[in-house]
Parts: structure tokens; sequence; C-alpha cells
């Protein structure tokens, strides 16, 4: 359907945020990658010169695939209770998923570094049930990183596929099973891609907002769970270094804009628009 | 660097202990060669890192300096090193006397940002020499210490060394180490048997070979607070930690004792922006500072050790064991090398980084 483009003069006060609060520093920033200290590219022959920049860039990309899979694994069957439940399980269910919107996320980080720490209650209870003779180490790793990014990522997927779901045919699986469809191919066939708009959003959504944490690998990560974002808040209250900050980040932008490329050829991004 | 924003909560409680000895040293020790009021309507802009600490400088240094000379002292802050430069190119400071750290203070001297210390207004024969700099004074000192846990390791199987920290035969269990190289590379090249005297310039191959036996059972923290609640929730045994933290986390009931052997020192300087209007005024506000009473006042306050060591005759005798400068813990100790550090930071940082996903 077309609308009438006449109302487009709404976006205005929106777009004029945007410009003032995002754009004009984001550009600023990224400008410095090739003004500073100097004009030229001098910036970006240091990333490629030094392997551990792009090495950390790497491990962010490689970080962001794994939080994304199980984020959407585990907000599917959440998404799905929300749609064909009752109206009290929506309610709550909808409800408990807000909560953590409502929470700062440094808040969140340390509940989740007291729930897994050596003597915290997932180990004690793990222990108390004889499961495990010595507490496992849930924190300081990739487990603890996953577990701090995943909960707080879980209602960006779990939101867009809700909608996704409202908006399936319920007689849809009913017709394929009566056309002789088992449940599970029914499913895989029928029900799943119908989802694929809203978890491509939430897949999506998550992917992107993992490539720019800071504070959850800080806290609850390891070693090797050095990300992007660390390294270029150091280039700026450590170094002072605008311009390979600016690079690094232009470098990031420009690795997400060519795997969401990549989606949009392999698996069709424009479902999203849908 | 580390900045530690220190034993802030502590203030209150031990302000109401030393409330008396506090009046004691605000009416003594009228700074020599200045005349009462002798810079009345003159205003000095003192700026520093916020907080507990800054209040007690505010207390310990500002006021005396006031009701001495007549001045007028206005804090500022906080201390950031892009705002400290900016001040300097635009040409004229706002800020008279500033509280730095030692890498900042390395800095800034190639970079001309600080007046020199005019030694005819500040009587730097107070200060321990390692202490005085021709561009800035030291005013308190912090290190970097062994920690370990007295539940795991009661007294008499205590660790002592860093050798020990490397140790996890020894001495079992999880380690924390700050993640970032200053001071962890010279922790494990003293580890690993290399004398202080001999430290400089780190070999960092060597250091980073020696972290690597320790690497799987080492939690990084990144801020001082983080470090503290590492011991007290039990989830390291050992490990690097600021010794304010220590004397916090024992305050509060943790069971939790530090070792001064090998412990590296790192120093706030006050200095004087280079331009700043009032460079005399500043001067004698830094002479201020000086004063035995007034850094065992800062010290009763909030901990931080004293550079002038005629300040412990005036030290709660419950705080002064914590203090690095203690005349039992300084001689054991050695000052971290900030020339080395202003030189090397950028290219130790980059491969701490690489040996950390390595």
């Amino acid at each position: 359907m077309k609308r009438p483009a006449r109302h487009l003069w709404l976006l205005l006060p929106a777009l004029l945020v945007l410009a003032v609060a995002f754009l004009w520093p984001v550009g600023w920033l990224l400008s410095r990658a090739f003004t500073q200290p100097r004009p030229g590219l001098q910036n970006f022959v240091l990333l490629w010169q030094h392997p551990i920049y792009l090495r950390v860039v790497w491990n962010t990309i490689l970080i962001s695939a794994i939080a994304t899979p199980i984020t959407v694994l585990l907000g599917f069957p959440v998404a799905h209770a929300m749609t064909h439940g009752g109206p009290r399980t929506r309610r709550w269910l909808i409800f408990l998923v807000l909560v953590p919107f409502w929470t700062s996320l440094l808040v969140r980080s340390f509940a989740t570094i007291i729930l897994l720490q050596r003597h915290g209650p997932v180990n004690g209870t793990l222990r108390a049930l004889g499961l495990i003779g010595q507490p496992l180490p849930l924190l300081h790793n990739l487990t603890g990183l996953l577990a701090g990014a995943v909960q707080v990522l879980l209602p960006f997927v779990i939101f867009p596929l809700y909608a996704a779901m409202l908006r399936i045919e319920p007689s849809l699986m009913q017709a394929a099973m009566t056309l002789g469809a088992r449940p599970v191919r029914a499913f895989l066939r029928v029900y799943l891609p119908l989802t694929l708009p809203g978890l491509m959003t939430g897949a999506t959504l998550v992917f992107i907002s993992t490539l720019g944490y800071f504070v959850t690998p800080a806290l609850l990560g390891g070693p090797r769970q050095l990300m992007v974002a660390q390294l270029i808040q150091d280039e700026i209250a450590q170094f002072g270094n605008w311009g390979v900050a600016g690079a690094l980040s232009l470098v990031l932008l420009a690795a997400t804009g060519a795997l969401l490329w990549l989606l949009h050829r392999t698996v069709g991004l424009g479902a999203i628009a849908r | 660097m580390i900045r530690d924003a220190g034993a802030a909560t502590t203030r209150r409680a031990l302000l109401r202990g030393s409330a008396a000895a506090a009046l004691g040293a605000a009416a003594g020790g009228l700074p020599r060669a200045f005349a009462a009021g002798s810079l009345s309507g003159k205003t000095v802009v003192f700026a520093s890192w916020g907080g507990a600490y800054q209040e007690a400088q505010r207390a310990s240094y500002c006021e005396p300096f006031a009701a001495a000379t007549g001045a007028r002292v206005v804090q500022d802050g906080p201390m950031n090193p892009a705002k400290f430069r900016a001040m300097i190119e635009s040409g004229s400071p706002d800020w008279d006397v500033c509280d730095v750290t030692i890498d900042f203070l390395y800095n800034g001297i190639g970079d001309r940002l600080f007046e020199k210390i005019d030694t005819s207004i500040v009587d730097t024969k107070r200060i321990d020499p390692r202490f005085v700099n021709e561009y800035g004074i030291g005013c308190i000192v912090w290190s970097y210490n062994l920690g370990y846990s007295t539940a795991t390791y009661p007294a008499g199987k205590e660790p002592k060394t860093w050798a020990d920290l490397f140790d996890t035969r020894k001495f079992p269990g999880k380690r924390a180490l700050n993640d970032e190289p200053v001071a962890a590379l010279e922790i494990a090249l003293l580890a690993d048997g290399v004398a202080p005297a001999q430290l400089y310039p780190l070999d960092v191959d060597r250091a980073l070979k020696k972290l690597d036996t320790i690497k799987s059972d080492t939690i990084f923290w990144t801020t001082n607070s983080q470090s503290q609640q590492l011991f007290v929730d039990g989830e390291v045994s050992l490990g690097v930690i600021l010794n304010g933290r220590v004397y916090d986390a024992a305050k509060k009931g943790a069971p939790i004792a530090l070792s001064w052997e090998q412990s590296i020192q790192s120093v706030d300087y006050l200095v004087v922006p280079r331009g700043s209007r009032n460079r005399a005024a500043a001067m004698q506000l830094i002479d201020t500072m000086t004063q035995p009473e007034n850094q065992a006042k800062l010290a009763n306050m909030i901990a931080y050790a004293p550079t002038n060591p005629a300040a412990f005759a005036s030290i709660d005798p419950k705080v002064a064991p914590w203090l690095s400068t203690n005349p039992a813990n300084v001689q054991r100790g050695f000052v971290i090398d900030a020339a080395y550090w202003r030189d090397h930071l950028k290219a130790n940082t980059e491969r701490w980084a690489a040996w950390k996903l390595g």
C-alpha cells in the first residue's frame, strides 16, 4: 500500500535529534581516523601493521556470532509460549522479559557475578546436589561473558519473534497436518519460515549490539574475551589517540556492514522490512 | 594507569577518630616566610580527583593554607589529562595547583606543561628525596602489594614474595592480577629473580613467559573495587592489589592481609600548570602540603601515605602499618620507573593485549 508522502515532515524532529546527537559526534570521531595526527591513511596502516587490532576485531565478531544463535534458541520458545499461551501466561512472560529492560546494565552484570561466582548459588546448588565436586569456572571466561550478554539481549529477539508469530494464521499449521505433515515437518516447513522476518530482525539486533559490548566483557569475561570497544576506550582515555580510535570504529563499522550485506544476500534481509 | 579512588568509604569513621588531632594540626605550623594574611584577596584554584580524596586534601592542605595566608582556595576538578593539556594550550590555565599521577607528571614534563617548583618558596628538604621532582612534589604514595586470604593461608603459611604468587604448587588457588602491563610486568620479572635495581628497561618477553605459567589460574581486574570484591567473595586466594584496598577490606572484616615485600610504589604529585596567574601563591599552597602535620591529617582521614617521613609522629597507630611509606615498609619496596613507562606504555599495552588473547 502506498502512503501519501505529505506527513513526512513529522519525521523532522527525530531526524534533527539523530543528526545532532548521533551523526555529528560519530562523524566527527570517524573523520579523526583520516585527520589525526596528520591527514592521511596512517591510522589504517598502523592497524594493519600491528596485528593485535584486527585480531581483536575478529575476536569481537566471533563472540557476537556465538552469542546470537544462543540468544535466538533461548528466545524462540519464550516467544512461542507468549503467542500461544493463555492471556495470564502472556502477561507474565511479557512482564518477566521487560523487567531486565528496567534494570541498569551494571546492576545486571553484578547480579550475574553474584550468581555465577565460585561460592555463588549456582555452584552451591550443583555441589549440594552432588553433581560436581569442585566449583565450575563460570565467570571470567567465555561462559561468563555469554551468560551476561544473552540475558541482556533476550528481549531483542523475543519481541520481534512474538510480533512475527502473532501474524501467523493458526489454521496454516492445521492445514499442513491435515495434508499429512507430521508436527515436526509442519513446524519446519510452514511455521519456522513464517517467523523468519522476526527471527532475522532479532538476530541482527543481537549481533550488532554484541559487537559494541564494553561493560560485560570487562566484568564477566576473561583475558581471551578482549573486545574492540575496550581497545577503543583505551586508545581514547589512555593514549588520547582519537585517530586510531576512529579508524578502529570504522573497521568495525565496515565489518558489520559487510556481514549484514552477506546476510542479506544469503538469507534475505528484505524479510525484516516485510 | 590505575588510580585508586581509595578507601573512600572509611572517611567518615576516620574523621571522627581524628577530629581532635585535626584541630591541633590546623592551628600549628605557619608556613615559613609568609606573613599572616599576606595573600588576602588572592584566589587560588586547586584541582584534584574529587570524592573523599579531594575532601581530605581540602581539609589538610587548603584550609591551613587559607588560614595562614588569607587567600581563598577554590576547589575544582576532576583532574583530566586532556583537559589539563587543553588549558595549557589556551595559554591561561584555570587551575593553579593540580594533583597528578606519576605517569602524567613524566609525560607533562616532556610537553612543558608545568612550572618549575620554586625551591625558595617550597621547602623540598622536608620531603623524602625519592618523591621530589623538579616540576612536582609528591603528596601521597600508594603501592601495588601482594594480598592474600588469611582464611586460605593462615599465619606462618602465608605467601610473602612475588615468587610465591607464581608458585602454584606451594600456593594453589586462583590469583588476581591487574589487567594492564604496568606493575604486572615488573612483578613477573621480580618473581623470576630479577633484582629491583636491574628491572628497567623491562625484559617484556621474559615477563610474559613468566606470566604464562599462571595465566590459566589468574583472574584479571580492571578496577580497584573489582580487585577488592574478588578477595571479599573468595574468588581469589592471593594476588596483586593496592594497599588501600586491603586496608579497606580488612577494616570491614574480610580475612585479608598483605605483604610489603617488593611492593611497587606510585606517587601523586602536586604541580603548577604552566602560565598560572598565581604562581607564587600556588607554590605556597604546595609548601603547606609538605608540612608533617598536614600530611598526617590527610593520612588519618583517608589512609594515603605521606611523603614527609616526619608525618608519622602524628599518624594514628592503627593506620600507620597500612601505609606504603611507613619506615618499616618503604625500604622493602621501590618507586615505579615512570620515565620508562612514559616511553613504553603504548608498545607494552599492545603486547599485553596480544598476550591475553594468545
